[in-house]
């Protein structure tokens, strides 16, 4: 997942930035208005948390800028003032939710969590399909109620695919979502995480999760159950 | 031009100028037509006497004699004239009176007809005179045409409608003055009750009076009041800012005190982080309940605006819905029509914003917000009844009796659940209103807000 940071105390931002890189997300930031729009704009982005209060261009207006272009990622806005009233400015504005400063990082780290799931079309933290579960708060996944073992990145590629459940997923979106600098990466290393999350998720090769399709990418391919 | 004396006595002497300007030309035509009238009438007159007079004599010819009856033809330069031509236009008899003087010959008239022309003499003296031809039957029968002229010098006249005139503007000038002059004095007059206002001001400004004094004109009285009321406003503001920042820093001194003697205390290390963080929990909530209180206060009546009550409500209810994703509650909301609410949109948003927060927070699935006219006042009178139900587990009697009793310092309140309520009620109170917990239909709580119309507010 990358997320973009716009926010221009430094101390706030390198630490937020700092706890969700730790999260397992990779992270742009911004510390002013103006390169904070040129990021929400042109950089493929799954979530943005924006201060309100920026210097150049306002955190309202970037807001709006970014919905006005098509842009349906998750916002989710920092502000210092607590009255209503920037909170309702803010959500009319487009965002999907606010968080008040101070505030712990476990608060971001949970709303950035929701957000993530509504956009991917999920209620619920545990994301179910077939025997699998994927519980975003715990980060872990298993399989007919078994636990598997996956390192932190097949964690953020299987995490990306459930959360898009349905869609076909290209290598380089892949890439892009999941590295946290822009350098390039061999393609041939997505595939082998691929094939390595497979045996481990489908030892017996009898669910086929991940479907590839040739020269287009990948798709989760199990149902989503969804009772909630 | 900003001294409204100057501006109407302007005005006034520009309109006096026009009426008495004009009235002068009117007046000055008129005298001047009558009197050339009746000096037409005279001349008239004057060659009725002279065909009188004329005697034909034993050569053919006309001839008069030596003195007339009117004794301005016999005196020389009297300004009255007579002379007679005959056909061919050769003067055969003047008057003495205009010996030495060439009276301008002139055209020759039609037999029988009279012809008044201004003319002039030689030295410019303007002249008006009467031409008569006429044919003469002599005794032997034979008919001689001869042109019988009286001329009269108008310098009299002129010289009477001058002053005329003269005597004309005279009055008037006397009278336009005299009535500036009554404007004037009457302006100063009007105008006292406006400079006492700004010498009472002054007086304000310089501390040596509290406020206006009672005693204008009926039609000043509104502004002195609203000057008074804005006064107070802004001294209970100052007030209020003042007491507001005191309550501030005291408040913040103590978890500064307490976060200063964690620092020194070492032993206390393995502690150290949580009880900081309570610290700052602490410092926060006192930050935000100072932040967020009524922007408005009753004597701001003169300022607010109507909030559109319908507007405002959706954009709250459309943004707690976002941020109620997951819970997705049912949210009714019901506004009489064209309501308003004569205050701070801000202060509406935060009724309406924190008692919809805790009802979601706290509901089972259902939340209703309903805001009509208080009372039996008109929906644009600006006082408003709002109510906020919900089916959650609503709030025990004692902690909403607490709740409504305790004072206003927060850093004596628990902190979290009662932040919220507790702004709604400053709020409700800066106006006059009034905070009711209760049950609600639903099952949980049934919060009210009671805002009086912006006119009972006190």
């Amino acid at each position: 997942m990358r997320l973009l940071v716009i926010e221009d105390d430094n101390t706030l931002r390198e630490s937020l930035v700092n706890q969700l890189g730790e999260a397992g997300y990779a992270v742009e930031q911004a510390a002013d208005g103006r390169e904070g729009l040129y990021f929400a704009l042109e950089y493929p982005v799954d979530l943005a948390i924006i201060d309100l209060g920026l210097p150049e261009i306002s955190g309202l207006d970037i807001i709006r800028e970014a919905r006005d272009k098509g842009k349906t990622y998750p916002i989710l806005i920092l502000t210092a003032r607590d009255r209503w009233q920037d909170k309702v400015d803010g959500l009319s504005a487009g965002a999907d939710d606010y968080v008040v400063k101070p505030f712990h990082f476990e608060e971001v780290g949970a709303r950035v969590h929701a957000l993530l799931r509504r956009s991917g079309g999920w209620a619920s933290s545990m994301m179910t399909a077939g025997p699998v579960v994927l519980d975003m708060a715990r980060q872990d996944v298993t399989v007919d109620g078994a636990p598997v073992e996956l390192t932190s990145f097949e964690y953020k590629i299987i995490e990306y695919l459930m959360l898009r459940a349905g869609q076909v997923i290209s290598k380089t979106e892949l890439t892009e979502r999941l590295y946290d600098q822009d350098f390039e990466r061999d393609s041939n290393v997505i595939e082998v995480f691929i094939g390595r999350l497979r045996k481990k998720l489908d030892p017996a090769n009898s669910l086929k999760p991940i479907e590839t399709l040739r020269g287009r990418g990948y798709r989760f391919a199990l149902e989503r159950n969804q009772s909630e | 031009m900003s001294s409204l004396s100057a501006r109407l006595l302007i005005s006034v002497s520009v309109l006096l100028l026009l009426f008495f300007g004009a009235t002068v030309v009117v007046l000055d035509t008129a005298f001047r037509t009558a009197g050339e009238q009746a000096r037409r009438d005279i001349l008239d007159g004057h060659l009725m006497q002279l065909l009188a007079a004329a005697n034909p004599n034993d050569e053919g010819a006309l001839s008069f004699p030596p003195d007339l009856h009117e004794e301005r033809f016999n005196t020389i330069g009297s300004g009255l004239y007579g002379e007679l031509r005959d056909d061919g236009g050769q003067l055969t008899w003047r008057s003495r009176s205009a010996l030495g003087l060439e009276i301008p010959q002139g055209g020759f008239p039609r037999l029988g007809t009279r012809v008044f022309e201004r003319e002039s003499l030689d030295d410019g003296t303007p002249l008006l005179t009467l031409s008569l031809a006429v044919q003469w039957e002599f005794p032997d029968g034979e008919l001689k045409p001869y042109v019988f002229k009286v001329a009269e010098s108008l310098d009299s006249f002129n010289a009477q409608v001058a002053e005329f005139r003269r005597q004309l503007i005279g009055w008037f000038a006397a009278i336009a003055l005299i009535m500036l002059l009554s404007i004037s004095i009457l302006m100063r007059g009007l105008l006292r009750p406006l400079r006492q206002i700004e010498t009472e001001i002054g007086d304000i400004e310089e501390g040596k009076r509290a406020s206006l004094s009672e005693k204008f004109p009926t039609e000043l009285t509104g502004v002195a009041r609203n000057m008074n009321l804005l006064i107070d406003n802004e001294r209970a503001r100052s007030d209020r800012y003042r007491n507001t920042l005191d309550n501030l820093a005291h408040s913040l001194k103590t978890p500064l005190a307490a976060m200063r003697a964690l620092i020194a205390d070492k032993e206390s290390s393995p502690q150290v982080q949580s009880r900081f963080n309570e610290q700052i929990e602490r410092m926060d909530e006192i930050v935000r309940y100072q932040l967020r209180k009524p922007a408005a206060s009753t004597a701001d009546n003169l300022v607010l605006g109507p909030v559109p009550v319908a507007k405002e409500v959706e954009r709250l209810v459309s943004g707690l819905r976002k941020v109620y994703h997951d819970k997705q509650p049912t949210i009714e909301a019901e506004v009489a029509p064209d309501m308003k609410f004569r205050g701070d949109t801000g202060d509406f948003l935060e009724l309406a914003g924190n008692l919809l927060d805790n009802a979601c927070k706290w509901c089972k699935g259902r939340v209703s917000i309903n805001v009509r006219p208080s009372g039996n006042t008109p929906a644009a009178a600006g006082g408003m009844r709002l109510t906020v139900n919900d089916d959650g587990p609503g709030i025990p009697q004692e902690a909403a009796e607490a709740l409504l009793e305790r004072g206003t310092r927060l850093d004596e309140a628990t902190p979290g659940h009662g932040i919220g309520l507790a702004i709604v009620r400053d709020i409700a109170k800066s106006y006059g209103g009034s905070l009711t917990i209760g049950q609600s239909s639903l099952g949980g709580a049934c919060i009210t807000v009671d805002i009086p119309p912006a006119a009972e507010r006190r």
